[in-house]
């Protein structure tokens, strides 16, 4: 029998099974990693830039501003718990919440212009939100940022009280939390209406020509990228128990994209591979110099020149090369 | 029963009209070709018709309803698809995806729980689409991959989808060798059973041969009108178009 011939390899066995496979993996990385903090981060952003990766990979939309939805929900969360006596679940929710709408406010004028435009529009939002956050003190902490933020138990009253709060737990409490997103997510994007995201991504004129009201679509596609990094905003707040300014600054929204350049935009694994990757590279090499970027930027020009599809785009096209399968991905496979 | 009428249908573009005051009618299940010269106004009147462009001045009927400067896609769902002169598919999807998103859109749009594969009517519908235009083979290729030929073919293919009413074709057979052409000629013939057809084609052979009807641009302008042996005799024809074409 020939290699290969009529087995599977093992990166298209991960794409049969993608989520659950990440599911796995993320379950197992806070006990490889050398401090539980590190993968906490990483889950996080990799949740993020899961979050942006519907607005950019799948719909094709070049976002310069999610900043402004990470910060919305890290200070609605903040703001919440600290001057409410709600729980934990529902200051979640209130990030999610304040994030969603802000999109909803946002894309709605975003969207009414395409490429550079919409990139500056939504870049020129997000500072909109960094200077009124900077200026409103009273809520926000101005420069400072937001401190003491509480730690409430998760709880449903009458049900059950547990205490989250050591690095492990904090890890799967998020953990948990991103793998509803990942199915909910999956679910979505293998969906008639997934289905339609994909489509405005490859040809918008043919999509609207078939009666896609792709305005529409994008704006939702924008709210729900929008509500995903919300979240991954909310958790952040609970993560360090603060939120300062630089979460709103234009530095973040390109942190934010060039993970998912990394990772490979347009794929399931992508956004969490690539924030996993800059992070780690971040700790390492910020343990021997402070002018990490100097080390970091070179990779990412690197990348960018000969690996445009990122980390995994690049890994999965060679894995099917090598199998020479024709390209069972185009009936819309976004799994792997 | 008349399916299409345009009333002083205009669209100037700066000072220039590219489309100026034309008059055109169509009956339901006919093929009427428009032909003329190169920037006769050919592709923005069908801009004009599916809504991808907005008029200038001028009324158009669809179906006994005024559909004049609705949105493309409210004018989609009206029943009215477009196969494009450039072929405009999407090409990192496969053959049969490219149909079946067209098809969905009769169906489902913003349904986000259900798998899209699951949808059995959709895909059903989408398959025997791929049937007609001959990719049941090539389904699962990229429409990237597969040959312009075919590419051609999957052009007209999601226009199908949409399961319109009338189909407006930009020339299907540019850029085809004449067997493709021949191919595509029968292909058209007998989508055209079923729906009504416009066909802007430069091919003289092709326009004579599936033509109920032809109109004559030029410069924006209807300048003829008639069945094809009517318009080969037409003198004004034959100077500003026909000329140099031999039958």
């Amino acid at each position: 029998m020939l290699p290969g011939a009529g087995t599977k390899n093992i990166f298209q066995r991960i794409s049969d099974h993608s989520v659950l496979m990440i599911i796995l993996v993320l379950a197992l990385i806070p006990f490889v990693l050398p401090y539980e903090a590190l993968a906490t981060q990483m889950i996080i952003w990799g949740l993020l830039a899961l979050g942006y990766n519907i607005l950019y990979g799948y719909t094709g939309l070049l976002s310069f501003g999610h900043a402004a939805y990470f910060g919305l929900g890290a200070y609605t969360t903040g703001i919440v718990l600290i001057r409410t006596n709600c729980s934990l679940l529902a200051g979640i929710g209130a990030g999610v919440l304040v994030s969603a709408i802000g999109a909803g406010i946002i894309g709605f004028f975003c969207l009414r212009r395409r490429g550079i435009y919409f990139a500056l529009l939504t870049m020129a939002f997000a500072q909109m939100l960094y200077f009124t956050a900077s200026i409103w003190e009273s809520l926000t902490g101005g420069e400072p940022g937001l401190r003491n933020i509480p730690h409430p138990p998760l709880e449903i009253p009458g049900l059950f009280s547990f205490n989250i709060y050591t690095p492990l737990r904090f890890y799967f409490f998020v953990w948990a939390l991103v793998v509803i997103s990942l199915l909910l997510l999956s679910r979505i994007l293998e969906s008639p209406f997934g289905k339609v995201l994909q489509g405005i991504r490859e040809n918008e004129k043919r999509a609207r020509a078939l009666g896609y009201n792709a305005n529409r679509i994008k704006w939702l596609s924008f709210i729900l990228s929008g509500t995903f990094s919300g979240l991954a905003g909310a958790l952040h707040t609970l993560y360090i128990s603060f939120v300062g300014l630089e979460q709103l600054y234009w530095e973040t929204s390109g942190k934010i994209l060039l993970m998912t350049l990394l990772g490979g935009p347009g794929t399931f694994f992508g956004p969490f591979i690539g924030a996993g990757t800059f992070l780690y590279l971040e700790d390492i090499i910020s343990g021997f110099t402070q002018y990490w970027m100097i080390v970091l930027g070179p990779i990412f020009v690197l990348c960018v020149l000969f690996f445009p599809q990122g980390i995994w785009g690049t890994v999965r096209d060679w894995a099917d090369r090598c199998k020479g399968a024709d390209l069972k991905r185009g009936q819309g496979n976004w799994k792997s | 029963m008349e399916v299409l009428r345009t009333e002083n249908l205009t669209k100037k573009f700066g000072g220039l009209a590219a489309v100026a005051h034309v008059d055109f009618h169509l009956e339901r299940n006919e093929v009427q070709s428009i032909i003329g010269p190169n920037g006769a106004g050919k592709s923005t009147l069908f801009k004009l018709i599916n809504g991808e462009l907005k008029p200038t001045q001028g009324r158009i009927w669809f179906n006994g309803e005024e559909i004049t400067g609705l949105e493309q896609h409210v004018i989609s769902h009206k029943g009215i698809a477009t196969s494009y002169q450039i072929t405009n598919i999407f090409p990192k999807l496969t053959a049969f995806e490219n149909v079946r998103l067209a098809v969905q859109s009769r169906r489902t749009s913003y349904n986000c729980w259900s798998k899209a594969e699951d949808h059995q009517t959709i895909n059903e519908k989408a398959e025997e689409i791929l049937q007609k235009i001959g990719l049941g083979e090539k389904r699962s290729n990229l429409a990237a991959n597969i040959s312009y030929g075919d590419q051609r073919h999957l052009e007209i293919g999601v226009a199908l989808g949409t399961e319109p009413i009338l189909l407006l074709m930009d020339e299907p057979t540019s850029g085809l060798s004449p067997i493709e052409t021949r191919e595509t000629v029968s292909l058209i013939k007998e989508i055209a059973k079923g729906l009504s057809v416009i066909l802007v084609e430069h091919k003289m052979k092709v326009v004579m041969d599936l033509s109920d009807k032809i109109t004559v641009l030029h410069e924006g302008e209807v300048i003829a009108r008639g069945n094809p042996q009517e318009i080969r005799a037409n003198e004004k024809v034959r100077r500003v178009y026909l000329g140099g074409v031999k039958e």
